[in-house]
């Protein structure tokens, strides 16, 4: 999942950015509002966090620009200001959720969490998809019932994989939401790692839980919610 | 007008424009009524003498017309009486001038024809401005018309109408000086309270007052009144203002003293314990900081200058807020206002009152919140319940505990509510906790309406 962080503290920007990392997102971040707006316009993103208070272009400002664009996805707001009256205005002017200043960081990510869950039709933390159950809140994978080793890439785009169940993902659209960097994009490494979750999750090949779909990307093809025999 | 700052200055002002434009008429229009009653007697006294002249004349011994002297007005026989006469016969020889032209001639050097009556100004040198009229009389067997002339003098009908004028004119500056003279006077009365308005908010300025008294006039009580309320609630701000500078010093130098200890206490420490200690500080001074931050904001105006505030809107946007917050929570928040509840005063406090109490509801519900608003003449009441578990004696009991600050006895969930019951009682409103019919807890706000305080 690719989040954009716009927040002008450098410290803060730093030291939260690290931790969104070590949570598994990637993250573009930006210092103020023109720097936020030029990489919400350039960079496919899946959540912007932004700070109100931001120079050159007001927090207030970046937002109503981004949906302006016709940009849907959520968007949280960092602010100091924790006056109801602040709090509605903020949330009539199009962002999703608001996190008052100063702020634990498990807060935010439970926050994040819920915002990309809702956002890809998911309501709860946890996401079932047939056999496959993904708790992420505690980053744990069972297959059913048996619980699986991942790795923290494997991880990820299993997440995504699942936040998506049922879409049509290209490659590019992976890479895009799990690297960071640009030049990674031509690698193999997607191809290579949908291979190995195929095998984790179907080592007996019963039930080929991703489909690839030639020249378009790969799909999650597990119906979304429990299967009818429990 | 608005160049005249003084209200003294300003009817002094109008009352002399007023009576100036009113004496000005007055006295153009008496001088007219006067000049044409004097106009009318001349004319009467012309026409008089002219047919008295007539009556008199008989022919003489050569035939002509003559007028025997001795029965003649003595005013023709007196040196400038003002009245002159003369007799013409047809061919404009005088047949006897009167002797009060001194032996001069008559100054109209003309006859009328018979039967005619001519009329004429006369401003001849020698004389005084003369009216004069001449008449023609034929007279039995004569061919020609002898003329009768009478003239008088404008002179003592000018002077007397001067003398009115200037009468008039003393009359009128008298009256105007004396009612500007009695306005002052009644001004300085009226005044007076004014005045003593002024200076008193003067020493309460000077902090040597500390609030009007004394009994203003009906027009003035309100505002003495509000002056009072204004007085009293910047009083109170400052009082408030720095209550709240002292508590939140304590409520950071406290924690900042303990971090400081602890980051010089012995390394022996495992860093883990002395960071989670440090957090705990960190923690502390947060929930303090933004408790007395909330508190202090709360701006408990006093109503002046404030207008009504719907209630509806603000809790629609309150629900559509918390909705959102909530949405995984699925809430079914009903809401109930009275239409035409209002509130006087910041509308800020007033989100800020509901928005606690409806984020609690959402918070502690099991599903469902209700939110009511009805407002009496005198008060607009405010309740928020939810059917969750409800709120502990032992909480609520600390939650009204006066003179007590919630950040010392209140868990961090409470904090909402003791801004909330501060905020309102700043209104001198009241918080109360109840039942809720859904079975969880109710909060009820009431606060007086404006003019009530």
């Amino acid at each position: 999942m690719r989040l954009l962080l716009v927040e002008d503290d450098p410290n803060l920007n730093r030291s939260l950015a690290t931790q969104l990392e070590q949570a598994g997102y990637v993250v573009d971040r930006a210092a103020d509002g023109q720097e936020g707006l030029y990489l919400a316009r350039e960079y496919p993103v899946n959540l912007a966090i932004i700070d109100l208070g931001l120079p050159k272009l007001s927090g207030v400002e970046l937002i109503k620009q981004l949906r302006a664009d016709g940009k849907s996805y959520p968007v949280l707001v960092l602010t100091a200001r924790d006056r109801w009256q602040d709090k509605v205005e903020v949330l009539k002017l199009g962002a999703d959720d608001y996190v008052v200043k100063p702020f634990n960081v498990e807060e935010l990510l439970a926050r994040i969490d819920a915002l990309l869950r809702r956002a890809t039709g998911w309501a709860q933390s946890e996401l079932v998809c047939g056999p496959i159950v993904l708790d992420t809140r505690t980053q744990e994978v069972k297959v059913k019932g048996q619980k699986l080793e991942l790795t923290s890439f494997e991880y990820k785009l299993l997440e995504y994989l699942m936040l998506h169940a049922g879409e049509v993902l290209s490659k590019t659209q992976i890479t895009e939401s799990l690297y960071e960097e640009d030049f990674e994009r031509d690698s193999n490494v997607i191809e290579v790692f949908i291979g190995r979750l195929r095998r984790k999750l179907d080592p007996e090949d019963e039930y080929k839980p991703i489909e690839t779909l030639r020249g378009r990307g790969y799909r999650l093809a597990v119906a979304r919610g429990a299967p009818p025999s429990g | 007008m608005a160049l005249v700052r003084s209200l003294r200055a300003r009817v002094v002002l109008w009352v002399c424009v007023a009576l100036i434009v009113l004496f000005a008429a007055t006295i153009v229009g008496l001088d007219i009524a006067f000049r044409n009653t004097a106009d009318r007697d001349r004319r009467e006294l012309i026409e008089a003498q002219v047919l008295g002249l007539i009556a008199l004349a008989e022919p003489g011994p050569g035939g002509e017309l003559r007028l025997p002297t001795e029965a003649i007005d003595p005013r023709f026989e007196v040196a400038n009486s003002g009245l002159y006469g003369a007799l013409y016969d047809g061919n404009g020889r005088a047949l006897w001038q009167s002797l009060s032209l001194l032996g001069r001639d008559f100054p109209a050097d003309e006859v009328a024809a018979a039967g005619e009556r001519r009329h004429l100004m006369l401003d001849v040198p020698g004389f005084p401005p003369i009216e004069a009229e001449l008449m023609g009389v034929t007279w039995e067997d004569r061919p020609a018309p002898y003329t009768f002339a009478i003239g008088v003098s404008l002179e003592p009908y000018n002077d007397r109408q001067a003398t009115f004028r200037n009468y008039l004119i003393g009359w009128f500056l008298g009256v105007t000086l004396t009612m500007l003279l009695v306005v002052s006077g009644l001004l300085t009365f009226v005044l007076r309270p004014v005045h003593r308005l002024e200076r008193q908010v003067r020493e309460v300025e000077a902090g040597d007052r500390v609030k009007l008294t004394g009994s203003y006039p009906s027009e003035l009580v309100g505002l003495a009144d509000n002056l009072n309320m204004l007085i009293d609630t910047e009083r109170r701000r400052l009082v408030r203002y720095r209550n709240t500078l002292d508590d939140l010093a304590h409520s950071l130098k406290t924690p900042l003293a303990a971090m400081h200890t602890l980051l010089s206490e012995q390394r022996s420490q495992p860093a883990e314990d002395r960071s989670d200690a440090l957090n705990r500080e960190l923690e502390r001074m947060d929930q303090r900081v933004s408790y007395q931050l909330r508190r202090a904001r709360a701006s408990g105006a006093t109503g002046l200058g404030t207008e009504p505030v719907a209630v509806a809107p603000l809790v629609e946007d309150l629900k559509q807020t918390l909705d959102k917050v909530y949405r995984d929570k699925h809430v079914a928040c009903s809401v109930t206002v009275v239409p035409g509840a209002s509130f006087r005063g910041d509308p800020g406090d007033l989100t800020e009152i509901l928005g606690n109490l409806m984020d609690n509801a959402y918070k502690y519900c099991a599903g469902r919140v209700i939110v009511k608003a009805v407002s009496t003449r005198e008060r607009l009441v405010i309740t928020v319940g939810d059917d969750g578990k409800g709120i502990g004696d032992e909480f609520a009991a600390q939650l009204f505990q006066r003179g007590k600050r919630a950040d010392e006895s209140i868990p961090g969930q409470g904090i909402g509510l003791a801004v909330v019951r501060e905020t309102v009682e700043l209104y001198r409103g009241a918080l109360s906790v109840g039942k809720s019919d859904l079975g969880g807890a109710e909060l009820r706000v009431e606060l007086l309406r404006a003019g009530v305080l």
